[in-house]
């Protein structure tokens, strides 16, 4: 039977006003609000840069499109899952700790291992939803 | 939206009756409004899929009313699971509760959707 839609193409991302150039407010360096560390721009595998390395925290400062600088919440965003893309790249997803907004953002190459490892697993840690999903429901 | 052309009456009736429904919008599933536990759902318990009609950022209803499809679990400090659903459209990310008559299986391949494809070799944890 042929295939009734063809395969769809992946949607291209909107577009960003990027503000890293020279002298705007994302040329500089920045440090982290949750453990301190100087974290330089330059990420390997990425772009936009908008969480610590280490521990994975970030900061609301966008409002609705990455990169506006429009929120007045300045909150600390924990990550708080990892979504995967169709094709194959993880994705943070991080929570605001005062307002509660939701974000995504593509993980960069110098990340911590071991933070994304225990993200992922976290919804595996509680056996009682594996067990009734995979042991009793088939 | 939709529900500006509904009685208010009509539908105040239909939800202290317990009889309010929706359709899902991508299987076509008539839902109950209320899960088994008695709390409002807003995504349809077999596919997952929601629809967006509120504003996650600004508060209040939202114009968008295009599908948000489950993305991933979030696991609250309690021990509960939190469905990440994310606009087609406009791409805005909402959290739920999950539901106790959810699909399983969805959800649990949603779990462990991140561990197939993992962005680093598994095998240096081993020796740590």
């Amino acid at each position: 039977m042929p295939r009734r839609k063809p395969p769809q193409q992946r949607r291209p991302q909107r577009y960003k006003d990027v503000l890293h150039g020279n002298g705007r407010h994302r040329s500089n360096d920045f440090r982290c609000v949750g453990c301190r560390l100087d974290v330089s721009l330059d990420a390997p595998g990425t772009a936009h840069r908008n969480h610590c390395p280490n521990c994975l925290a970030s900061l609301h400062v966008d409002h609705r499109v990455p990169g506006d600088r429009a929120s007045d919440c300045r909150g600390r965003m924990e990550a708080l899952s990892l979504t995967v893309r169709p094709d194959g790249e993880w994705m943070i997803i991080h929570q605001c700790l005062s307002c509660g907004e939701l974000s995504a953002n593509r993980i960069a190459g110098d990340d911590n291992a071991l933070a994304l490892m225990r993200l992922a697993l976290r919804p595996l840690q509680d056996r009682r939803v594996a067990h009734r999903a995979l042991l009793t429901a088939l | 939206m939709s529900s500006n052309n509904i009685d208010p009456q009509h539908t105040i009736a239909r939800h202290v009756l317990g009889t309010e429904a929706f359709a899902c919008v991508r299987c076509g599933l008539t839902v109950s409004a209320l899960a088994p536990d008695g709390r409002r759902r807003n995504h349809c318990p077999s596919c997952l899929y929601s629809r967006h009609v509120l504003d996650q950022v600004e508060g209040g209803a939202s114009e968008c009313g295009s599908r948000m499809s489950p993305i991933s679990i979030a696991v609250l400090r309690t021990g509960d699971w939190m469905l990440i659903h994310r606009c087609v459209r406009c791409d805005e990310l909402t959290s739920n509760p999950v539901c106790g008559d959810d699909n399983q299986l969805i959800l649990m391949r949603m779990a462990v959707r991140p561990l197939a494809e993992p962005p680093f070799p598994l095998e240096a944890f081993g020796t740590l």
